[in-house]
Formats: C-alpha cells, structure tokens, sequence
C-alpha cells in the first residue's frame, strides 16, 4: 500500500494521522482568491508538496499524477514486486474526480485573467482524468488493462473495486489500484466554496455541531493480486479484498439515497460471503455534512441493526480532510491498517452525539477491535455508492 | 436601530424573491420555502448574494436544517450579517 496525504508521504503518516487524531487540516491561501470565506484545507505540507514535484522530473506531469506514482512507488516496493512481475499481467486503475486540477486552473487564469494565448502546450495530457494511471502504467511498466473510474468521492473505492473485479474475472493477474487528486486549486476551492458544503470551523462528522465537510488532496494505491500470485512469489500478504459492492441511486445529483447505501453494504457482504456481525469496524463516508450523516447512520442501522451493536464506526475525514477521488483508496488504507492493528482510528472534533441520528461514532481517541473484517464505505455525487470489505488474512 | 433593521428584511426579502425567482408579492414572511417551491439549487442561489451583498458564508449544513419558513431563512441571515458587522468593526 502507499499513500500520499495531508498527513505526510507514506502509509505510515497516514495512519499515524488516523489513529492518533493528528489532523493534517491546516490554513490554505489561496493567492487568486482575494476573499475566501473558507481557511482550512487538509493540503499536503510544503515541503511534502515540493518534494512530490521535484521528483516527477516530467514537463508532462500534473501535480495529480505524481502523487499517484509517489503513492504507487511506496506500493510496488512494500509489495516486493520485482519489474519482472509487472508486465501485461498486470493492469492499473487509478481514479481521479478533478484531473489535472492545476494545469486547468492556471490556463484558466493566465486566460481569462491575463488574456494570454500562452498556455501550456502540454494541457491536454496533464488535465486528461485517465493521466494518473498512464504514468503509473508508464514509470512501471505495467501493461494490462488500464482504467480510470471518475466517479467523484467514489472514484477511488471503485478504483480497489474494479481492479478486485477484473482480477477475480481473469482480466489481470495484479494490478495498481486506487484514486489520485490534487484539487486544492483556486478555482476548484472556490467552486465548492460556492456549493456551500464546506465548514468555516471544524469538521466534525456524526457530531451534533457538524456543518459541513474539508476539502483534502492526495493519492491511496494499492497492489492487488490473485492468492495463486502471491504465494507464488512469496509475498507479504496484508490482507484480502472479501468483497465489492456498488450501485446507483439514479434519483438525485447531490442527495444521497439512504436505502441505496444500504443495498450496496448489502451487495459487498454478500460478495464477502459474511454476516454483517462479522464486520468489525467501519470507516465511513463520514463527510460531517447534514445529508451525509443523516443518511448513512440510516444504512448503517439498516444493515448492522438498530443498536449498530459490535460495530466500531468513526470517520477519519477530519484527518485527511475528503480528498474526492483519492478519498475511498486513503480510507481503504486507513482500514486495512485498522485491520491489521486491529485499532479502530477516532473521529476527531466529535462533541456531542446527534439525536436526530443517534450515532455514537469512535470519538477522539482510538478503540482497540477485535475482529476479522473491516468495511469502508463511499458515497459520491451522481448517486454513486461504494463499500470495500477487507479480511484478515491467516495464512 | 429599529429602522435599520426593517430595511434589512425588505432588503433580504427582495433578495429572496430575486434569487429564489418568486414574485415578491407571493411571499410572507410566514410562508413555508417548499411551498414557494424554493429548492436546494435556489438555496445555493440565494447563499451566493448573500455572500455577495454581506460578506456572509452559510453552509448549506446544520445552520440550514431548522430553516422552514421564509421568517427562519431571514432569522438566520440577520444574525449572521450582524455577526459578520460586529466581527468587521471589532
């Protein structure tokens, strides 16, 4: 697994980030923006940021495309993938809601605001959705089929999902999967600015005082592979994808579906072959707005039963903010890791319980589990809903 | 003070009726929004000029779940213009 965040390069920082409530939410400034009515952003550190572009070394690479391959490099190699096992066996999916964010937002400006006819040559390739999984399938070598899921906030669960997919069909023996996005841009912040799902405080899911959700970046991948590969070539195996489900609500753009959500829950633990009492832990959605947590604390009652008994549930969000595309792979890893310390992660800023759903989330401080699967859930605009469920794997 | 605070309502009021595209004279202060067919997108509308004309963010969040009637959305837009004054001057 890799993971590029708000909390620093690596799986690691991330789930230091998670599990000891560290927040990598911090002031953002943004200089085309002369009033922001929102400060906070969960944006990758300076330094971190500087680092990810001095290491792309190509004219032809968005910000977003080299947090995929950051992310990809810390997968492939904890993976132990040789450059051997990566050839046309293996595919890439990697998701992306924005693209190439940047490249667009200063075209825009050196366009519209400067009237210059001199943009950026290379614009095309650097904004195209699917440029994330070219130039991981490019700086790897990975010639198997190639996606890019661009379905908003579950862009990258579905990325992990399809990959699960097309491994279990036979399409691919391995593959590179996850969600990459690099959205804290002008014109992207101010657009959901404009949306107004954004809080000028905290964010705080299933919190009586929540008001909206924080923006975040990064990239979460992962290398998937069949058991046969890898026991073959003796890998380290952290865990197993158990089940993918994913559906439409095919009713509303923005407002989620609480019985869709519930039937795509529903969907994975079938294809898991489990009960809902044998999930552990949950890491939601969890946005900290009002349709949110209003509607999956309804799925979540309907699926797990009216107490949520047995269930550890926290959204890790306040952490790493919701980075959009990228979301479901980073809260994917934050499961896996969950799984395999078995801690569930806190959500942070939780002040008071809701009465209007009820919900007693891990809040602020991390709860030890002990259990055998994990489930992450992704719900998206466009009526898009997600949820990977991981086991543990015994050997 | 008193005055002030009255052109303040006619002047949210009209706002309302403009963004929420409703003849003025078809609200009340007591009318309910889902009955002038005031939606989530005219919301947003309505939000963006009030961000515009006042400064004032509002999510479209818990501050909004109370809101029913036309009363209840100026309630909460007053409040927050005269936080928003209070906050500029202090």
């Amino acid at each position: 697994m890799g993971a590029v965040s708000a909390c620093g390069l690596g799986v690691d920082a991330l789930w230091q980030g998670a599990v000891n409530g560290k927040s990598g939410v911090r002031p953002v400034d943004f200089p085309d923006l002369p009033q922001q009515r929102v400060g906070t952003a969960a944006a990758l550190t300076a330094e971190d940021l500087e680092q990810l572009l001095a290491e792309s070394g190509h004219r032809m690479r968005d910000p977003v495309a080299s947090y995929a391959v950051h992310a990809a490099r810390e997968a492939i190699a904890q993976s132990g993938l040789e450059s051997d096992d990566i050839d046309d066996r293996c595919g890439v999916v990697i998701g992306s809601g924005f693209g190439g964010a940047k490249t667009l937002d200063d075209n825009y400006l050196a366009f519209g605001k400067d009237g210059s006819m001199r943009l950026d040559p290379m614009s095309v390739p650097k904004i195209m959705n699917n440029a994330s999984a070219s130039w991981v399938s490019m700086e790897f070598g990975a010639k198997g089929p190639i996606y890019c899921p661009s379905t908003a906030c579950s862009s990258g669960s579905q990325g992990v999902g399809l990959a699960y997919q097309l491994i279990k069909g036979g399409a691919m023996e391995r593959c590179i999967a996850g969600g990459s996005e690099a959205c804290l841009v002008n014109g992207v912040f101010r657009v959901w600015e404009l949306l107004r799902v954004m809080t000028a405080d905290k964010n705080r899911p299933f919190s009586k005082d929540r008001n909206g959700m924080i923006l975040g970046e990064g990239a979460g991948v992962l290398v998937l592979e069949t058991l046969e590969s890898a026991e073959a070539r003796g890998a380290t195996i952290l865990c197993e994808i158990a089940g993918f489900g994913t559906n439409s609500d095919a009713g509303d753009l923005l407002r989620p579906d609480p019985e869709r959500a519930t039937k795509c829950m529903q969907l994975a633990l079938e294809d898991a072959g489990l009960q809902s009492s044998d999930i552990g832990y949950v890491n939601a959605h969890g946005t900290g707005t009002v349709a949110n947590d209003v509607t999956e604390t309804g799925a979540l009652r309907e699926v797990f039963g009216a107490d949520l008994e047995g269930v550890e549930i926290s959204s890790t969000k306040p952490v790493h903010g919701h980075s959009l595309g990228a979301a479901g792979a980073i809260e994917l890893i934050v499961a896996a890791k969950a799984l395999m310390e078995q801690t569930a992660p806190p959500t942070i800023n939780f002040n008071e319980i809701d009465p209007k759903i009820g919900l007693d989330p891990v809040a602020n401080t991390a709860r030890a589990i002990d259990t055998g699967a994990v489930m992450s859930n992704s719900l998206a605009f466009g009526g898009v809903n997600a949820s990977v469920i991981l086991k543990r794997f015994d050997g | 003070m008193g005055t002030e605070k009255s052109d303040l309502s006619q002047e949210l009021l009209e706002l309302v009726a403009r963004e929420g595209m409703v003849d003025i004279s078809d609200i009340t202060p007591q009318s309910r929004l889902e009955d002038l067919d005031i939606q989530s997108a005219d919301f947003v509308m309505i939000l963006m000029a009030l961000e515009e004309e006042y400064g004032v963010y509002i999510s479209v969040d818990n501050e909004l779940t109370d809101v029913e009637t036309v009363q209840d959305l100026l309630d909460l837009a007053q409040d927050k213009i005269e936080e928003h004054r209070k906050d500029e001057t202090a």
